[in-house]
C-alpha cells in the first residue's frame, strides 16, 4: 500500500493544571489511508477528542502537544526534535521541530481545506445570529480561494447534497430554524463544501436518535463514496462501528489498546477491553440480565493505574497485569492488541486477581 | 412579521403601559402628604376666597376624579362631543398638555422642552464616552485574559463600579477645575443656541466650547456605565469565544482576528444591548446628580426644585414623560434585540 494520508505517531497531549499534569492521550498511534473510514472508539475521557483536536493542533489552554509525530501526505502537522540543551533534570528537552508547519500554515493551508471537522452537538456548534448558509458559505470561500457569488453558489448545491429540501430558500434561515438531523447535515455539507481530504468526524451522531443516525450514515457512506474522503470517526457507540468503518482504533485512558480492520476487531477479538465494550451493547437476542456492562469507571488520567491501565476493571486480570506494562503487540494481519496475554511476560504463569476493590488486602494474598 | 411590523405592534402595546403609569403618579401624587396652595401663599395672607380662587385657577377644587379625566385630557374630549358638564374642560395630556406650573407660573410642557435637550446631550454623550471605551476595553479583555492588560481592566472597571458618580464628579472638578484650571466645571453652553449669545464668533467655537464643558460631567456620569458595561461585555466575549461555533471557526481556518470581529463579537452583544436599554433610562437618576453638581439645568434639576417646591402639575409631567422615556427605552431595546438575534420572533402568534 502506498503511504498512508496521516500518519499519528506517539502522539502525547497533556493538561496542566493545579494538581499536577493530566495525559490525557499518551503515546497514540494509528494511520489513516485514502478513503477509508477509521474508527475512534472508547468510553467518555478516553482522550479520543483530544486525539482529534491535537492532530489539528487545537487544543485549547491549558492543554498542550508534548510529544510524538503527525504527518499528513508531506507535511509535518506535529513534530518534536530533542533540543541541544537538557532541562533541569537531566532529560534531553523537546522542542518543536523545523518541518512542523507554522500556526498561519496550520490555518491556511490545513484547517478546513484539507482536514474539516465535525462537531458532537450540533446545536452548540452553529453560530446562531448568522445564515445557516451565510456560514456554510464562509468557510467554502476561505478554504477554496471562491469568489462570494461562486462560494454560495457551491454552499447551495453542498446543501442540497447533503439532503436539505429546499436548499436555495433555506439558505437564509438561522440555526434555530432547523431541526437537530437538519444541523448534523449542514455541519456535514459544511466539511465537504471545503473538498478536504480528511474530515475528522467527532461523535457526529451521538446528540440524534436513531432514524436521522440512520440516515446520517447512509449519507455520509454515499459520499465517501462519491468524494473519496477519508474519515475519522470518533465514537463511543460499537454498532456505528460496525456500519461504517474500515478500520478501528480502540481507547482505553489515553492509549490504544486495540487497533485492526473492523470484522477482526468484532469477529477475532483480542483485548479484554474490546470484549467487554462489544459485551455491553444492548441486543435483541439478548436480556438485559445477559448483558455484561463493564465494572466501574474509567480512573482518571492523573494516575493512571500502573502496569495495564485496564486491570482494575479487566475481568482477565493476573497479578503480571500490574506490573508490566503492554505494548501494541501483532496479533494478526494489521491487527494490533496492547494485552500481556499476547507477549511473553509471564501472564498465564500468573495468578488471577481478585476483583474486591474495596478490600486490596485480599489482592495482596496472604501475610 | 417584518421588523416594521413589530415595531408599529409594540409601540400600540406601549399605550395601555403608558396609560398606567399615568394613573398610578396621577395617584401617588395626590396621596402624598402636603397642600401645594400652603406653599404658595404665606399664612397671614391665607383667607378662605385667595385659596378657592387660586384652587379654582389650578382646578384642584373639583372631585378627584375630574381631576384626573381633566389632567389626561379625556374630559376635553368629552366636552368636544356635547357632553353636559364638560363643555369648556382644558385640554390635557392627550392634547399635549402638561398644565400649569405652579412655582414657575409656566406651563409645564414648555419647562420641560427647554430642560429636556440639556440631559439628552449629557446622557447621550455619556453613553458615547462609556460604549467607545468599554466595548474594545470588554473585547481585548476577553482575548487576553488573565493577562496584564485583563488585570488592569478588571481594576478599571471595579473602580467604575464601587465609585458614586457624584465624588468622581467633584473630585474631577477639584483636579481639572480647580488646581489645573484646563477645563471648565460649570456654566454649560448648548450648542443649538446663537454663538453670540455666548460671545463666540461662529459654531466652530460653540462645539469646542460645548465639549470642553461637557468633557467633566461626561466623564463623572459616563465612567460608571463604561465599567458595568465593560464587565458585561467581557465575560459574554470569553462565553461565546469559548463556545463550539468559535471552535468550529478556528477549525475551517478562520483567523483569530475575524473569529473576534466577527464571530464572538456579534453573539456576545444581546447581553450588552438589554443592559445599555435598561440603563440609558435609570441613568436619568445619576444625570440628576451631575446636573446638580456642574450646575447643568436638564430635567433632574427641575425634578428636584418640583419635589421641593410641592409644584404639583410639574411632580405630575416630568414622572410621566420620564415613565414614558422609560418605556420607549425599553421598546428601542427590544427593538435592538429582535434586529440582532434571529431568534427573538416578531410578537403576536405565540
Amino acid at each position: 500500500m502506498s503511504e498512508p494520508l496521516l500518519t499519528v505517531r506517539d502522539l502525547k497531549t497533556q493538561f496542566y493544571t493545579d494538581r499536577g499534569a493530566v495525559r490525557a492521550v499518551d503515546g497514540v498511534s494509528f494511520d489513516v489511508e485514502q478513503g477509508e473510514i477509521v474508527g475512534l472508539v472508547g468510553e467518555s475521557g478516553a482522550g479520543k477528542s483530544v486525539t482529534t483536536s491535537s492532530i489539528l493542533r487545537l487544543v485549547e489552554e491549558p492543554g498542550e502537544v508534548v510529544g510524538g509525530k503527525v504527518r499528513y501526505g508531506d507535511r509535518t502537522l506535529v513534530g518534536f526534535d530533542e533540543a541541544a540543551v537538557a532541562d533541569e533534570d537531566g532529560r534531553p528537552k523537546l522542542v518543536h521541530s523545523e518541518e512542523m508547519l507554522s500556526n498561519r500554515e496550520m490555518r491556511e493551508e490545513v484547517r478546513g481545506n484539507e482536514i474539516a471537522i465535525i462537531f458532537q452537538d450540533p446545536m452548540e456548534s452553529l453560530n446562531p445570529v448568522y445564515t445557516v448558509g451565510g456560514q456554510v458559505r464562509e468557510f467554502i470561500q476561505i478554504n477554496r480561494d471562491m469568489s462570494k457569488e461562486e462560494a454560495r453558489e457551491e454552499a447551495i448545491e453542498m446543501l442540497r447534497r447533503v439532503g436539505i429540501p429546499e436548499a436555495e430558500d433555506r439558505y437564509s434561515d438561522y440555526p434555530h430554524e432547523f431541526s437537530g438531523g437538519m444541523r448534523q447535515r449542514v455541519l456535514i455539507a459544511m466539511a465537504l463544501g471545503c473538498r478536504p481530504n480528511l474530515i475528522i468526524a467527532d461523535e457526529p451522531t451521538t446528540a440524534l436518535d436513531v432514524t436521522v443516525e440512520g440516515q446520517i450514515l447512509e449519507l455520509v457512506d454515499d459520499l465517501v463514496d462519491e468524494f473519496d474522503t477519508s474519515f475519522i470517526w470518533v465514537t463511543h457507540d460499537m454498532g456505528v462501528v460496525a456500519e461504517i468503518c474500515d478500520r478501528v482504533n480502540v481507547m482505553y485512558l489515553g492509549r490504544i489498546v486495540e487497533q485492526g480492520p473492523v470484522d477482526e476487531i468484532f469477529h477475532d477479538t483480542k483485548h479484554p477491553y474490546t470484549e467487554a465494550l462489544l459485551n455491553s451493547i444492548p441486543r435483541p437476542d439478548r436480556t438485559v440480565s445477559d448483558l455484561s456492562p463493564i465494572k466501574g469507571t474509567m480512573p482518571g488520567a492523573m494516575n493512571p493505574p500502573a502496569g495495564c491501565r485496564f486491570h482494575p476493571r479487566c475481568p482477565d486480570a493476573r497479578r503480571a497485569c500490574r506490573e508490566v506494562e503492554p505494548d501494541l503487540l501483532e496479533v494478526g494481519l494489521d491487527h494490533r492488541s496492547a494485552c500481556i496475554k499476547h507477549g511473553e511476560v509471564g501472564y498465564w504463569e500468573s495468578e488471577p486477581l481478585e476483583h474486591t476493590e474495596a478490600q486490596p488486602e485480599t489482592v495482596e494474598g496472604p501475610r | 412579521m417584518s421588523l416594521l411590523r413589530y415595531t408599529v405592534y409594540r409601540l400600540l402595546q406601549a399605550i395601555p403601559v403608558m396609560f398606567g403609569i399615568a394613573v398610578v403618579t396621577f395617584l401617588m401624587v395626590n396621596l402624598a402628604p402636603g397642600d401645594p396652595v400652603d406653599y404658595m401663599i404665606s399664612e397671614e395672607l391665607a383667607s378662605e376666597e385667595l385659596i378657592a380662587s387660586i384652587e379654582a385657577r389650578y382646578g384642584l377644587d373639583e372631585p378627584l376624579w375630574r381631576q384626573f379625566l381633566n389632567y389626561l385630557g379625556f374630559s376635553w374630549f368629552l366636552g368636544l362631543l356635547g357632553v353636559p358638564g364638560f363643555a369648556d374642560a382644558p385640554p390635557g395630556l392627550l392634547q399635549g398638555d402638561l398644565g400649569l406650573s405652579m412655582y414657575y407660573d409656566r406651563p409645564v410642557s414648555e419647562l420641560m422642552l427647554t430642560r429636556i435637550p440639556p440631559t439628552l446631550m449629557l446622557v447621550l454623550s455619556a453613553y458615547a464616552f462609556a460604549l467607545t471605551l468599554a466595548i474594545p476595553l470588554g473585547v481585548v479583555a476577553a482575548n487576553r485574559r488573565n493577562k496584564p492588560t485583563d488585570h488592569i481592566s478588571r481594576i478599571i472597571a471595579l473602580f467604575g463600579v464601587s465609585t458614586p458618580s457624584f465624588w468622581i464628579g467633584i473630585m474631577l472638578i477639584v483636579i481639572f477645575g480647580v488646581w489645573l484650571g484646563i477645563l471648565p466645571t460649570g456654566r454649560m453652553v448648548y450648542p443649538w443656541r446663537d454663538p453670540a449669545f455666548y460671545g463666540y464668533g461662529n459654531h466652530l467655537e460653540l462645539w469646542y466650547q460645548t465639549l470642553r464643558h461637557l468633557f467633566l460631567p461626561v466623564v463623572a456620569l459616563g465612567t460608571l456605565q463604561m465599567a458595568v458595561i465593560m464587565r458585561v461585555e467581557r465575560s459574554s466575549m470569553i462565553e461565546s469565544l469559548q463556545s463550539e461555533y468559535v471552535q468550529l471557526a478556528r477549525a475551517y481556518g478562520v483567523s483569530e482576528r475575524t473569529i473576534l470581529r466577527k464571530h464572538a463579537f456579534r453573539p456576545s452583544q444581546l447581553p450588552v444591548i438589554t443592559l445599555i436599554g435598561l440603563n440609558l433610562t435609570t441613568s436619568l437618576g445619576g444625570a440628576v446628580l451631575i446636573e446638580t453638581v456642574f450646575a447643568i439645568n436638564g430635567m433632574g434639576r427641575l425634578i428636584v426644585q418640583s419635589i421641593q417646591t410641592l409644584d404639583y402639575q410639574l411632580i405630575l409631567g416630568t414622572t410621566i414623560v420620564l415613565g414614558f422615556v422609560f418605556v420607549i427605552g425599553v421598546i428601542i431595546t427590544d427593538l435592538a434585540y429582535a434586529y440582532i438575534d434571529p431568534r427573538v420572533t416578531y410578537g403576536e402568534e405565540a
